[in-house]
């Protein structure tokens, strides 16, 4: 009778897209926000935003169930659904199908990316307390780098693309956005706050860099 | 005999094509080069099929017919679909004074080759069948009533979606179609999402609309659409595919939420 719920293809597909936007979009917002603080230096950013969070009840369990595991089914599920395409951006060159091909293009990158983002940050600090103890200290001394500070404005740009232009096809999935106007409507207002989360990603990369405080001084 | 103006004089013009050959399914393909002489008004099939009168490749050798196929010449019947420099369109209202020389032309991609221009489309019927996308007329009930009235707006909507020809060009132009990712697991396309989108608006389809919506929320279905929106961009009859496709997964929201708390 509800061949939708005995086939998980549907919710699988469903569950993957309601994933990307809450819990791990809303963390992508929340992450770059917080990090937007860092150019009022090591002091404020150790205690007030690194320490408080780490100071909260259950973290190890938000971590693990709001971020780890739906960021890992994303991911997986995402690498399954790539197999079941092939973009020809060249052949077909409208915007959407540009954007169809950047989206899966973003995401084996961010899978990369946060590979190494996690594991020089989180895993390494399981490892060595100095780096959670100074987090600041330890991010503002990679980010002095070039070639890391690229590597981390690529990463923050492709998941701040990944989530604008998966939030416009989510609209279009869920059938919040149904006309043609108002999906290219709707897909303004995704580049808006694309552009927007993007400001505040980078602004709170420079600040490690022009923050007064611990290494750099100003 | 009265001279006439370059503008209006392409018949002594000729143009020269390039068609991508095949001699069954599962041999090699090759191209051809022909130079054809272009009547006023021609299209690609009045020129394939002058072509075919007189098949004589550019340097000179005389080869088989190119296979093709061709129907209504009105864009109505899809059967002449077949990609023209690249883009998937019928070729009967490709007008040859349109097009970019030399013309190339290739069998539509996604769909096993038969010969030449010619392919195989079952797949897209088997896939209109896959999605229920018909109207049972006959049931244990009684049928004496008149048919439904239907508002002009919500006519002139449905009427849309009434003028796909099951040309194939969608599904050619779909990055989540095609035979590559599997026979059995593969995106039934956009042109028979559309028309589940015909269907369920139908004052009887809809009474099989929860069938329909069950169908396209399968392997293959609605959920396989990667919204590259090609499918909207090649589409011969203008028929709002992504409309149909947003559309859809409203109705799909909605009915999984049925399926889960009910009522069915």
């Amino acid at each position: 009778m509800s061949s939708s719920i005995e086939n998980s293809h549907f919710l699988l597909r469903r569950l993957h897209s309601l994933l990307g936007l809450v819990p791990i979009g809303a963390f992508l917002v929340f992450h770059l926000w917080e990090n937007s603080q860092s150019r009022f230096g090591a002091a404020h950013y150790n205690d007030e935003v690194v320490g408080a969070l780490q100071g909260l009840n259950y973290l190890l369990v938000f971590e693990l169930f709001l971020i780890a595991l739906p960021l890992l089914f994303h991911a997986g599920y995402g690498l399954v659904i790539l197999r079941h395409g092939r973009a020809e951006p060249r052949r077909y060159g409208y915007l959407r199908n540009r954007l169809y091909w950047l989206q899966r293009l973003s995401g084996v990158g961010l899978i990369l990316f946060l590979l190494l983002h996690v594991g020089l940050t989180r895993i390494a600090g399981l490892f060595d307390p100095a780096i959670s103890a100074d987090l600041f200290g330890h991010m503002q001394r990679a980010l002095m780098q070039p070639p890391v500070f690229g590597l981390y404005l690529v990463g923050l740009l492709l998941a701040v693309f990944h989530l604008a232009n998966g939030l416009a096809t989510a609209a279009i999935v869920w059938g919040l956005t149904t006309s043609a106007e108002a999906q290219r409507r709707f897909g303004w207002v995704c580049a808006g706050f694309g552009l927007l989360l993007a400001a505040m990603g980078v602004h709170g990369l420079l600040g490690f860099l022009i923050a007064p405080g611990a290494g750099g001084g100003a | 005999m009265q001279a006439q103006t370059p503008s209006d004089s392409p018949a002594c013009e000729t143009v020269e094509l390039q068609i991508r050959r095949q001699h069954g399914p599962t041999s090699r393909p090759y191209w051809q080069t022909f130079a054809c002489p272009v009547r006023p008004g021609a299209n690609v099939v009045s020129l394939l099929m002058d072509l075919r009168e007189h098949c004589v490749t550019q340097d000179g050798t005389r080869v088989d017919p190119v296979a093709f196929e061709h129907n209504c010449m009105e864009e109505v019947c899809g059967a002449c679909a077949m990609l023209i420099n690249g883009s998937p369109r019928p070729a009967c209202s490709a007008l040859i004074a349109e097009l970019e020389a030399p013309i190339r032309l290739e069998p539509l991609p996604k769909f096993p080759v038969v010969r030449d221009l010619m392919v195989d489309r079952a797949a897209l019927f088997a896939h209109l069948k896959q999605v229920k996308a018909w109207i049972k007329l006959d049931g244990p009930w009684d049928v004496h009533e008149r048919a439904p009235r239907v508002s002009p707006k919500e006519w002139q909507a449905n009427y849309l979606y009434s003028r796909c020809m099951s040309c194939g060009c969608c599904m050619a132009a779909c990055p989540q179609f095609g035979p590559q990712f599997g026979p059995e697991a593969t995106f039934v396309g956009p042109a028979p999402l559309a028309q589940v989108r015909l269907m369920n608006a139908h004052p009887t389809g809809r009474y099989d609309k929860a069938e329909r919506l069950h169908a396209i929320m399968a392997d293959g279905g609605l959920s396989d659409c990667g919204n590259a929106q090609n499918c909207v961009r090649v589409c011969p009859k203008a028929i709002p595919l992504t409309t149909a496709i947003g559309e859809l997964g409203r109705e799909t929201t909605l009915q999984a939420f049925k399926d889960l708390f009910g009522p069915h």
